[in-house]
Parts: structure tokens; C-alpha cells; sequence
């Protein structure tokens, strides 16, 4: 194998349109609607998801439209009380879950192949579960509307208002469960997002190199792996506490409703990150091609990037300010978040330096650009005013928020989006657009924003409080609301606009050329609209840009055409870029569609409250994830495959390293933030809640010794791992895979007897704690188990040999974590014993 | 890899320390640090302010050791990293110096 990956020599050229042929066949969709669900292509899947996620946009848009209706007017009866409250909520919940996230995730999984020079995301299967996944999610939400039982807490669901006392009824299980089973796309995006730009890359495009979307989305996916389980968990504990009566947020019994408030700001500030590091990506990648020059400070944006990440996960408790928190503990968080201005600051600068050394051409995209800078400037230094406690104090929970809020998320996400889909509209229609509609709708949206939110810093510092539905006796508010409502019209009509023209764009614009922007960046480097395939071949060392298009086309680049029928990509090193191996992608299957509805019939049945069924689905959902191993593994071994001249690779059922390995330890950062979150619980409610200490457990040496006995026997699952790998081609690696299995089987039961000792969950949060950790272990050993099984059977059907390790190496990642979680849960039991 | 191990370790450090002193601020209200008398002042801010100090030595050291690798891009990421880290423990972790604890 090559060491230099600038020694790669081109391959010989091809003609262009046979070679298109033969990759649109491989991999376009299947034909019709049966073919259409079959989709796991990252073009089609990325496009989706931004075309539902821009529909829900138009539902909350319209909802918002209701709002600003019954605020027009001091005695608006336009809605009713609790109408009012499900409509404020749903708009909230569904711009932001069924929105903003879903956006990114869609504009990430259709561009960052294209722009790092890549065929498709890393593991299109898990796109496509998680697109539909959000899509069956957003409909049972949405349908809870239709039904009057639509949520009504607000969209971030404080308890005990969402507790069953003061929500009886399903209305808060909608948007626990609708949320938990959305955010499986956001999980399923991160690890996608991460190993895609780690492991696919363009051969030779080291991660310095790489273009700055590449980074923003790195830092993106990192929070969102962090940033989701927080939310995840509480959504989880809530759950419970309402269908089964665990008292997590119970104060009576030892629960504490700040822990809900911790656990959902944890996620939801970085939240605020997760949707404006994508739509940053967005500016840095279009300013400098309108600003005909190069970015400004690539390595001050990139450490910015970095600053952003962590200090966003410093700040949630800003949001937390008036519950009654320390003075010091409140200087920490107020301090953190008026340093996150700092690497804002940095990458603004850079943006204008960057329009100041250049010539700006000032298109549409750059319009809505300009839009950006006016609306989120604004809006973070209003979220500088109300990171200073004493004004917070002031401003909390009225209008003043809500204006911010929005300058902040329309500022920072929504206009960025809007110049994105403007900018990247003739690479997904091959056309251009019709004129000045597109600037019409522009204005018609940033007047009407700021009529709306401008005025209502003052309406806030009138002190009118968010969530209310009316004000009889406050008639000073009346004309400020009236203008928001005004503005309110207008700026819907102005999105009604936008979509016409990319409507109009797409049914009858003229034919575009390549390259319309004359852009730098490599996903200008192919025909549009963009193939499937995206590169006929992939680029090698040297020029990552624009200018490779007919070279790629010609099948001069790395791994040319498709001559074996398969999807084949490129793996390289995540520093480097160095060619690793190539993987062979899975092909168009409907196994995705019927996964998700397999977890959506789970999610259906703890809504109907049916939980005696749900074994059943859990069922269905282990025998949808057995199905997605067939394709994982190869019964011969292969030779090299040529990728370029005095270049072959093996393909990835040969080598160690592969996508999966990366992606399941990416998923176990995910799942360590988890259990962490869930320590934090039993930290928190053990220092903090009322109502401590629990009633004596009576547990004693018994349920220790049951515990240690199952930590024996998943330390032997490890180990049989370790050797099912070593010796997996001989026949001790089988005897291993079942010596696995076996174990995994016993330490469940095991951990089944330290369940039947402990004490009833209903009775104290420790007790509910201790059996959430307990659940924590269970699922893991479930599908550790799994894990086993599918070695064995690898072994079973000659998956295996000296080159081929099968499931091996992700089993003993899963087993390790699962040892490992239970040792700390089990010493945390035996600490509560002690103290 | 090595090298974004490097460039992250500064912040890293930042959260572990920001999330350690404000797990220590906690623990210190919840088993009353405040009114328990050392030689040196009151437990709960002497460990503060000694863990907070600590986490800036650290920090120097960091920045002393964890020098930068590759070429010039990467070697700026690496100091960049070593001193966000160092600036916000100092700026975020301020207050234990300058607040009262628990009230």
C-alpha cells in the first residue's frame, strides 16, 4: 500500500457518460413509491428530511400566526385557555424538534459528502431509520393536535405542572415519547455526522485542510452526542414517574423537580449551539465565494469552534436563574455566558474582515446574509444583557425572552438557512431562479420579523409576562402587541413567497450551468443537479476544489465507476486523510422504514397505556435489529481491490477499523453521557432533595454478592470476546462465541434476582434510582447479548476466518461498557448501603 | 488523532474543573462546608479556592508542556486550546473568590 498518499497516480480516463451510467444504476433509488421508501441514499434522505422539516416549519409557522392572533387585541377570543397553552406549546416543541434539528440533520446528510468529496454518508441504513424514525415521531406529535390532546406545559415541560397530578391524561406522554422517539434521528445524525467526516474524507484532505463546514458540523455532532442524552433521560425518568409512579421529581418521596430542570437545560442550551454552529457553516461557506476572496482566519474560526463546544455545556443553568440557586453557583454560569460572546465575537469578525478584504457581490443568498448579521447581533447582546443575574431577574419569563429567543434562533438559524437553500437551490433543481421573487419574499421576512420582535424587548420590559393569553387590564401592552401581529402577517407572507419562488425554481427556471456561484468548495464539483453517486471517482491527493469536476467525471480519480456492482467508498485516517480501506455500502432496503415502525409501535402502546404489550414490540424491534447484521459481514476472502494505479486496499470486512468499530465508539460517548447524566440524578437527589434519607432498604450481603456474582460473568462475556476474536479461525473461537452467549444470558438472570430483592421503586427515588440503573443494566446486557449471538453466528456461517473478525470487535466494545457501567452502578448501591 | 487530543486538552480540562467545583459547591451546601472551621477559614471556600487553583496549575502546566505539533495550523490549534481552556477556568471559576458560598 502506498504510504504517501501524494504518490497516488491518476487512473486512466474514461468516457464520462458510460461511467454515469453505471454509477446512477448502482446507486439511484429504486423506481415508484415501494421504491421510493427504500431509499438509504444520502441525497434523497438529506432532501427529505429538510422537506419535512420545512412543512412542520409552515405548521408552527402557522400556529404562531394563531398566537399572534389572540395577542392582537387585550381581549382576544380567538382561543380558548387551554387551546392557547397546547398551541404556544406545540409551536414551541415543533420548532425545535421537528424543525430546527431535523433541518441540520438534512442539510448535513445531502452536503457533507458532496463538500468533502465523498459517495454517501457513512452508514446510510441508520439515515434513513432515523428520517423515518422523525417522520412517524412528527406525525404522532402533530396528531395529538388534531385530537385535543395536544401538550400544553411548554416546551420545555416543567414539572410538577407535567406530572401526572396536574396533567392527567396523555397530553405530556405525547411529547415525552413523540420527542424521545424523534430525537433517535438526531442519536442516529450525530454518529453518522462524526464518522462521516472523520473516516470518508477525500484521500489527502487532512483535518485542517478540510473545509470549514466539515468542522462546524464536527462540532455540532459532538454536542449533539452529548447535548441529546440529558434530554433523552429525563424524558425517560418522566416517563416513568407517570405511567408506573417512580417518584424521580416526587418532592414527597424524595424527588426533585430542578433535577427535570437540569436534565433538560443540559440539553437545551447547548441546543441553541447545536442549530447555530450548521448555520454558521452555512456563512463561512457562502460569504467568501459572494465575497470573491478566501475566509478570514480558518484557524481562529476553527479554534472558536472549539471554544463554542465546550463552554455552550456551561451555561445551561442561566435559564435556571430565578429558581433560587447560590449566588456563587449563579456567578459561574453568568460569567460562562457572557465569555461564549467571545468565539461568537471571533467568528463574526472573521466574517466581516472577510467581506471587507473582498469585492462583495450582493445576490440573494448574501441578502439574506446581511439579514443574519442584523437580526443575531442583536440578539446576542440581549442574551449578554440577560446573562448579567440582576437583569435576568427582571426580564425572566416576559416578552423580552421571547424577542431574544428569536433574534437569537431566527438570526442564527433560520436566515442562514434560508441563504443556504437559496445558495445550494440550483445543485438540487439543475436550475436557476426566477428573479426578484426571491428578494421580495427576503424583505417581506426581515421587516416582518422585526416588526414582530423588535417591539417586543419593550413589551417585555413592560413587563408582560410569556404564556399569557390575555391582559384585560393592561391596555399599554395592546398597540405593541398589535404591531407584532402586523408584523407577525408579514412575515408569513414573506415565507408563503419563499417557497413559491424555490416552487417556481424548481418547475420552470432556466437550465443551470455547472459551478453558477464560481464556488471554491468541492460539492461544485459535479454535474447538476448533483448525481447520486455524487463522483464518478473520488478525489486523490492535491486538489480538493471545484476544479476537479472533469477529471472525477472521467473517472481519473480514485476508485472509478462501480465494476463490481456495489457501493464502494473510500476510508481514510481521521488525521491524514491516508487511503485506509474501502467499505462497501449497503444498497437500496426497506429494512429502515420497517425498523422505525417497530420502535414507533412501542412508543404507540406506552402511549395507549398498554404496557403489557410492549414486550411484544421490544419483540419486533430485536428481530428488526438481528435483520440489519445480514448484510454486515463476507463469507469469502477478497484480494485488494485497485483503487488507483500501485494503490490497492482490502474492503472492510477485512480490516479492524472499520466504519462500524468508529461508529459504535462514537455511540458509546452517547451512552456514557447517559449514564453520567443519570449519576448526576443520584448525586443531585442524594445532596440536594428534600426528604433524605430514604427508609431503611433491608438489602444487605445478599443482593451484593448477586451483583458481583453478574459482574463475574460479564467479565467472562469479555474475555470470551477477546478470545472469539483471537481464535476465530479455529474452532475455539466458536467455543468462545457460545461460552459469550452463555455468559450474557447468566448475568441477565443475575442481574433478574438483584431486581426481585430490591425494594418496591414506587416507594422512595432512591429506590426508583437504584431500579433505573437496574433498567440501565438490563439493556445494555440485552443487547450485549445480541452482540454475542451475531458472532456466533458469524462463526456458524463462515463469516469468520484469519482476515475476517465478524461482530467480534464491536461485541467486546459493548460487553467492556456494560461490565464497566454495571461495576460503578453496583458500587453506587453498595455506597448507599454503607452511608 | 494525537494531535486533536492535544487541542481539546485545554478545554477538556475547563470541564472537568467547571463541572468539579460546581459538583463541590453543591456537595459543600448539602453537608453544610460553610460553617466548618479549618486553620485557614471555612472548609467549603478553602476547597474552592483550592481546587480552582489547582485547575490553574494545571492549566500553566498545559500550556508549559502540552506543546504545539505539525505544522503551523495545527501547532496554532494546539496553543489556541491550551489557552481557551486556561482563560475560562480563570474567568468562569472566578466567583469562588469573590461570592459567598451558599447564600
Amino acid at each position: 500500500m502506498t504510504e504517501d498518499p501524494h504518490a497516488i497516480a491518476p487512473n486512466p480516463p474514461q468516457r464520462a457518460l458510460p461511467l454515469h451510467r453505471q454509477m446512477d444504476r448502482i446507486w439511484s433509488d429504486l423506481p415508484g413509491w415501494r421504491g421510493s421508501v427504500a431509499s438509504v441514499n444520502h441525497g434523497t434522505i438529506g432532501l427529505r428530511f429538510m422537506a419535512t422539516s420545512f412543512l412542520f416549519f409552515s405548521i408552527g409557522g402557522v400556529l404562531a400566526m394563531l398566537i399572534r392572533a389572540q395577542l392582537a387585541t387585550r381581549d382576544g377570543a380567538f382561543l380558548d385557555t387551554q387551546l392557547y397553552n397546547q398551541i404556544f406549546t406545540m409551536h414551541g416543541s415543533i420548532m425545535m424538534f421537528l424543525f430546527a434539528i431535523p433541518m441540520l440533520e438534512g442539510l448535513a446528510m445531502w452536503l457533507l459528502p458532496k463538500i468533502l468529496g465523498a459517495r454517501d454518508m457513512a452508514f446510510p441504513r441508520l439515515g434513513a431509520l432515523g428520517y423515518w424514525c422523525y417522520l412517524f415521531g412528527g406525525i404522532i406529535i402533530l396528531s395529538s393536535l388534531l385530537f385535543g390532546v395536544a401538550p400544553d406545559g411548554g416546551w420545555f415541560m416543567y414539572v410538577p405542572l407535567s406530572g401526572k397530578t396536574y396533567t392527567p391524561g396523555i397530553s405530556a406522554d405525547v411529547w415525552l415519547l413523540g420527542v424521545t422517539f424523534v430525537e433517535i434521528s438526531a442519536m442516529a445524525a450525530a454518529v453518522e455526522i462524526i464518522v462521516t467526516i472523520l473516516r470518508l474524507r477525500a484521500a489527502g484532505m487532512a483535518l485542517t485542510r478540510m473545509p470549514l463546514m466539515g468542522w462546524y458540523m464536527l462540532g455540532t455532532a459532538a454536542m449533539m452526542l452529548v447535548g441529546f442524552p440529558p434530554l433523552i433521560l429525563g424524558s425517560i425518568l418522566l416517563e416513568l414517574e407517570r405511567a408506573f409512579d417512580w417518584p424521580f421529581f416526587d418532592v414527597l418521596r424524595g424527588g426533585d423537580p430542578m433535577l427535570w430542570q437540569h436534565l433538560f437545560w443540559l440539553f437545551g442550551h447547548p441546543e441553541v449551539y447545536i442549530i447555530f454552529l450548521p448555520a454558521a457553516g452555512v456563512l463561512s461557506t457562502i460569504i467568501p465565494v459572494f465575497a470573491r476572496t478566501r475566509i478570514l482566519g480558518y484557524g481562529a474560526i476553527v479554534a472558536a469552534i472549539v471554544g463554542l463546544v465546550f463552554l455552550s455545556f456551561g451555561l445551561w443553568v442561566h435559564h435556571m436563574f430565578t429558581v433560587g440557586i447560590p449566588h456563587m453557583a449563579l456567578a459561574f454560569f453568568s460569567a460562562a455566558s457572557a465569555l461564549v460572546a467571545v468565539p461568537t465575537s471571533v467568528q463574526i469578525f472573521a466574517w466581516i474582515g472577510t467581506m471587507w478584504a473582498g469585492r462583495v457581490d450582493l445576490r440573494l443568498p448574501m441578502l439574506h446574509v446581511i439579514g443574519f448579521f442584523a437580526t443575531f447581533v442583536m440578539g446576542g447582546l440581549t442574551g449578554v444583557m440577560l446573562a448579567m443575574v440582576p437583569f435576568n431577574w427582571q426580564a425572566h419569563d416576559t416578552h423580552f425572552v421571547v424577542a431574544h429567543l428569536h433574534y437569537v434562533l431566527v438570526g442564527g438559524f433560520v436566515f442562514p438557512m434560508l441563504a443556504g437553500i437559496t445558495y445550494w437551490m440550483p445543485m438540487i433543481s439543475g436550475r436557476f431562479r426566477v428573479r426578484a421573487l426571491g428578494e421580495a419574499a427576503f424583505w417581506l421576512i426581515f421587516l416582518g420579523f422585526h416588526g414582530t420582535f423588535f417591539i417586543m424587548h419593550l413589551t417585555g420590559l413592560l413587563g408582560m409576562p410569556r404564556r399569557v393569553d390575555r391582559y384585560p387590564d393592561n391596555p399599554e401592552w395592546e398597540w405593541l402587541n398589535l404591531v407584532s401581529s402586523i408584523g407577525g402577517m408579514v412575515m408569513s407572507v414573506g415565507f408563503a413567497l419563499f417557497v413559491l419562488d424555490i416552487a417556481m425554481q424548481w418547475l420552470f427556471g432556466r437550465r443551470s450551468h455547472r459551478n453558477p456561484w464560481k464556488a471554491q468548495t468541492m460539492d461544485w464539483a459535479m454535474a447538476l443537479p448533483a448525481p447520486s453517486y455524487n463522483f464518478a471517482s473520488l478525489a486523490g491527493a492535491g486538489r480538493h476544489d471545484a476544479s476537479v469536476t472533469l477529471p472525477l467525471a472521467r473517472g481519473e480519480g480514485l476508485l472509478p465507476g462501480a465494476p463490481r456492482d456495489r457501493r464502494e467508498v473510500l476510508v481514510t485516517e481521521p488525521g491524514t486523510g491516508r487511503p485506509d480501506h474501502v467499505a462497501v455500502l449497503p444498497g437500496n432496503t426497506r429494512l429502515p422504514i420497517w425498523t422505525a415502525a417497530a420502535i414507533g409501535s412501542f412508543f404507540l402502546l406506552m402511549l395507549a397505556g398498554l404496557y403489557w404489550a410492549t414486550p411484544l414490540a421490544i419483540l419486533l424491534i430485536l428481530w428488526a435489529a438481528w435483520q440489519w447484521g445480514g448484510f454486515m459481514g463476507s463469507r469469502r476472502d477478497a484480494e485488494p481491490l485497485a483503487v488507483a494505479p500501485g494503490l490497492a486496499l482490502h474492503e472492510h470486512w477485512q480490516m479492524r477499523n472499520t466504519l462500524a468499530y468508529s461508529g459504535t465508539v462514537t455511540l458509546l460517548v452517547a451512552d456514557a453521557t447517559l449514564y453520567a447524566s443519570l449519576l448526576f440524578g443520584v448525586a443531585f437527589l442524594t445532596v440536594i432533595a428534600p426528604n433524605w434519607p430514604p427508609p431503611d432498604s433491608g438489602l444487605g450481603w445478599p443482593v451484593l454478592l448477586t451483583g458481583a456474582a453478574a459482574l463475574l460473568m460479564m467479565g467472562l462475556g469479555l474475555v470470551a470476546s477477546l478470545l472469539a476474536e483471537a481464535q476465530r479461525a479455529a474452532p475455539p473461537g466458536r467455543l468462545a462465541a457460545l461460552a459469550g452467549v452463555a455468559a450474557a444470558g447468566l448475568a441477565l438472570l443475575l442481574l433478574a434476582g438483584v431486581a426481585w430483592q430490591f425494594d418496591d421503586p414506587t416507594r422512595h427515588a432512591r429506590d426508583a434510582l437504584r431500579a433505573a440503573l437496574l433498567g440501565y443494566a438490563g439493556f445494555h446486557g440485552v443487547v450485549t447479548l445480541m452482540l454475542a449471538l451475531r458472532s456466533l453466528a458469524d462463526v456458524r456461517q463462515g463469516r469468520t476466518s484469519a482476515m475476517r473478525r465478524g461482530a467480534a470487535p464491536v461485541w467486546q466494545l459493548f460487553q467492556a461498557f456494560w461490565l464497566g457501567t454495571s461495576a460503578l452502578s453496583l458500587g453506587v448501591v453498595a455506597l448507599q448501603e454503607i452511608g | 488523532m494525537i494531535w486533536m487530543a492535544r487541542v481539546l486538552a485545554g478545554p477538556i480540562l475547563w470541564g472537568a474543573l467547571f463541572s468539579g467545583i460546581y459538583g463541590l459547591h453543591g456537595l459543600g451546601c448539602g453537608l453544610d462546608w460553610p460553617n466548618r472551621e479549618t486553620p485557614l477559614g471555612a472548609l467549603h471556600p478553602l476547597a474552592m479556592i483550592g481546587a480552582w487553583l489547582l485547575g490553574l496549575a494545571l492549566h500553566a502546566a498545559l500550556i508549559r508542556w502540552n506543546r504545539a505539533l505539525g505544522d503551523a495550523r495545527q501547532a496554532m490549534l494546539v496553543r489556541a486550546g491550551n489557552w481557551i481552556g486556561a482563560v475560562a477556568s480563570a474567568a468562569t471559576l472566578f466567583p469562588v473568590i469573590a461570592t459567598s458560598t451558599c447564600g
